[in-house]
């Protein structure tokens, strides 16, 4: 292997136009790009259908994700806290600034032996076997995906460390397609925008469907 | 990696030879194309998200000038720092100057064809970084130090037993035959790697241009945490990756998994933009993005260009009889299949790549499942072409199709030659086979038997039939 430095002769400027040059000349026979009008965004927002809940509870089941829907987070309670103690869970853990989330984990203490840990400890190479919770930003119907983003300093680690990810999803985060919430991004997008379409999984081995790979082996949308 | 398709027939006997790759091979293709076909029959939009994907990248590359440099100042304005690379000795140059400049050690990466083609695993090695791969079937043939056999499932050629004996020698972990143990197996030491890795490493499906953003999609989950957790992120595309905006996303989105696993959607798709923002709490502090053109432009600049819309999903490789056949390896580089068979000429050379385009029935099936349109059998036969006019074909070739087209192109002399040859034919081989031809003819004969020559060319049945006189059109 060559013993390269990253510096090379020309400058990293340079660099780029000469790439933006060469293209330009292997499509026009010259480096002058010609003008065209962009493209335009052009999709328009739709908005949230009274369907799409149930659109994305069907599409979600189907990537083999559970739904979960109840009047209120009391309601929903017993039947979440049934899911975490099946799947082995001991630690819930949510982040700092998230009130939904804080709550429903905190009532759901009492539903299993379950304690509170932070995301610190879900840091840790291996963890207790933990549930995250965290506030969707969308639910796509289309997809059965839910969406979670780094906007406004929001964390990721929920959905990517937990054993289980639990995503509470308000009505008001239900669009139809991705291009709805994209679109709604467009102008400035965070850091991460993740669409999350059930339990991390691969088929590496044999083809053979196995869950868990990295992410969450349980993914739960609770509805509230 | 260095290009060995020069060896293609070689290597296809030894894969034919193969049984337990056989056997993989054929599970997988036949699960990938089953799955295919249902996802697109329960998606009835399939057809137009097709015609509105090729119209897009085709736009695309005719002002890929434009779409890049709009990604690059994207990019560059929310805190990306944009490296570029002619070839494949200045990718991996400036991976491993990224590298150093970093001070990383080790470095998670996720599944990137181009970081394949320019061995950058090699080049960052050679700078002292640990580079562990993390999507599970690289993971498995990093472990076995092989290349990966198909575009999305590297590993296919690897039995569970293949795999824990693996595990067993080079992770110390007893033998099971059970794969979700050998998964749990996998993401128990991969999760150590994620949270103390310097730098991840990732390819990217798509980069959007007007928000200078990084698309990838992954079912696993690695290339996500190869993203958030380290503090270095180095995201390696060729330049083609680009598309327009991040509104055009979405419909490569309803065709990229259909396409490639028979998913509506990947288990992840991440949408990366620009560094950690002071607000993040977690994230990458620095976002090096290598753009690699090595031999794009030249593919841009000719009749080659439809190849660049590729987004690699893999159907033209499990729906192509010769990839059932004889499986990615063969190959001989990166790419295998139709798109491989176009692609490798292209950018290794058409005197490495050469057995490629010829490896084909051109029966149409891989521009049939082509998602973005793609015409691989015309883009095939022009390679073809292109072998006879760099003076690749021998003189023997030539003169044979020289003489099979005088012949095709005149129906007298064809029609004297099918009867002398039924003739010939019914006196020399009694029982109705050629066992044997010689020379450049015998690939024919070598395994199986050529039929001889029949007794009354179909021809001459045609025209007894309808009454037409003998030698007349």
């Amino acid at each position: 292997m060559e013993e390269a430095e990253g510096d090379t002769p020309v400058e990293p400027l340079d660099r780029k136009s000469e790439l933006i040059r060469r293209i330009a000349v292997a499509l026009y026979g010259h480096d002058g790009a010609r003008t065209s009008s962009g493209r335009a965004a052009g999709h328009a927002e739709s908005g949230a259908r009274a369907d799409a809940i149930a659109l994305f509870r069907d599409r979600f089941e189907a990537n083999g994700g559970n739904f979960i829907e109840g009047l209120s987070p009391e309601a929903i309670l017993p039947a979440l806290g049934e899911a975490l103690r099946l799947s082995g869970v001991a630690g819930l853990f949510f982040p700092e600034d998230d009130a939904g989330a804080r709550h429903v984990a905190e009532a759901l203490v009492p539903f299993g032996p379950f304690t509170l840990v932070s995301s610190a400890e879900a840091l840790q190479p291996s963890p207790p076997q933990t549930a995250g919770f965290q506030t969707a930003d969308y639910a796509v119907a289309e997809t059965g995906s839910i969406v979670q983003t780094s906007l406004g300093g929001k964390t990721l680690l929920p959905g990517l460390l937990a054993d289980v990810h639990v995503a509470l999803v308000s009505r008001a985060a239900f669009v139809d397609r991705m291009d709805d919430c994209l679109a709604a991004m467009a102008d400035d997008p965070p850091r991460n925008i993740s669409f999350l379409s059930g339990p991390s999984r691969t088929a590496d081995i044999e083809q053979t469907l196995t869950i868990g790979a990295h992410g969450p082996r349980k993914m739960i949308a609770v509805l509230i | 990696m260095e290009p060995r398709s020069r060896s293609f027939f070689r290597n296809s006997e030894k894969a034919l030879a193969d049984a337990s790759l056989q056997a993989a091979i054929s599970r997988t293709t036949g699960k990938f194309v089953g799955a295919r076909a249902a996802s697109i029959e329960a998606f009835p939009g399939f057809e137009a998200a097709r015609r509105e994907g090729s119209r897009i990248k085709g736009e695309t590359l005719d002002r890929l000038d434009r779409y890049l440099a709009l990604f690059i100042s994207e990019a560059e304005k929310r805190g990306a720092v944009v490296h570029v690379a002619r070839d494949a000795d200045e990718a991996r140059g400036i991976a491993a100057g990224i590298a150093r400049q970093e001070g990383v050690s080790l470095a998670v990466k996720s599944k990137s064809m181009i970081a394949e083609e320019v061995d950058l695993n090699g080049a960052l090695e050679a700078a002292g970084v640990e580079v562990v791969e993390s999507d599970l079937g690289e993971f498995i043939i990093q472990l076995a130090g092989e290349p990966p056999s198909h575009l999305i499932a590297p590993a296919v050629h690897k039995t569970r037993e293949q795999v824990s004996r693996l595990f067993e020698q080079k992770l110390g972990e007893p033998y099971t035959d059970d794969i979700q143990e050998l998964v749990r197996i996998a993401r128990k030491h991969l999760r150590a790697k994620f949270l103390s890795a310097g730098m991840g490493v990732s390819g990217a499906n798509f980069l959007c241009a007007d928000t200078g953003s990084i698309v990838m999609v992954t079912n696993e989950g690695n290339g996500r945490m190869g993203t958030v957790l380290p503090r270095v992120h180095l995201a390696v595309a060729s330049i083609e990756k680009v598309i327009p905006s991040l509104a055009d996303l979405p419909v490569f989105l309803r065709l990229l998994p259909r396409s490639a696993t028979g998913q509506p959607i990947t288990t992840y798709v991440s949408v990366l933009t620009g560094v950690k923002r002071p607000e993040d709490p977690e994230g990458p502090e620095k976002l090096h993005i290598l753009l690699v053109d090595n031999g794009r432009t030249a593919i841009l600049q000719g009749k080659y260009r439809d190849i660049l819309k590729c987004i690699r999903c893999g159907a033209c490789l499990n729906i192509c009889p010769v990839y059932q056949s004889v499986g990615g390896h063969a190959y001989g580089w990166t790419y295998p299949g139709p798109m491989g068979s176009v692609l490798t000429p292209l950018l290794a050379g058409l005197a490495e790549g050469a057995p490629l385009p010829n490896a084909s029935t051109l029966c149409g099936a891989c521009a049939e499942v082509c998602p973005v349109e793609i015409p691989l059998p015309r883009l095939l036969l022009e390679l073809r072409a292109d072998e006879r006019d760099q003076g690749l074909k021998t003189p023997e070739e030539i003169l044979g199709m020289k003489g099979y087209a005088a012949a095709m192109g005149r129906a007298g002399v064809l029609e004297a030659l099918e009867r002398f040859a039924g003739v010939v034919g019914r006196l020399i081989f009694k029982d109705g086979k050629v066992p044997w031809l010689p020379l450049k003819f015998s690939g024919w004969t070598n395994k199986r038997d050529f039929p001889a020559p029949a007794a009354q060319p179909f021809r001459r049945l045609w025209k007894k039939q309808r009454g037409i006189r003998p030698w007349s059109r």
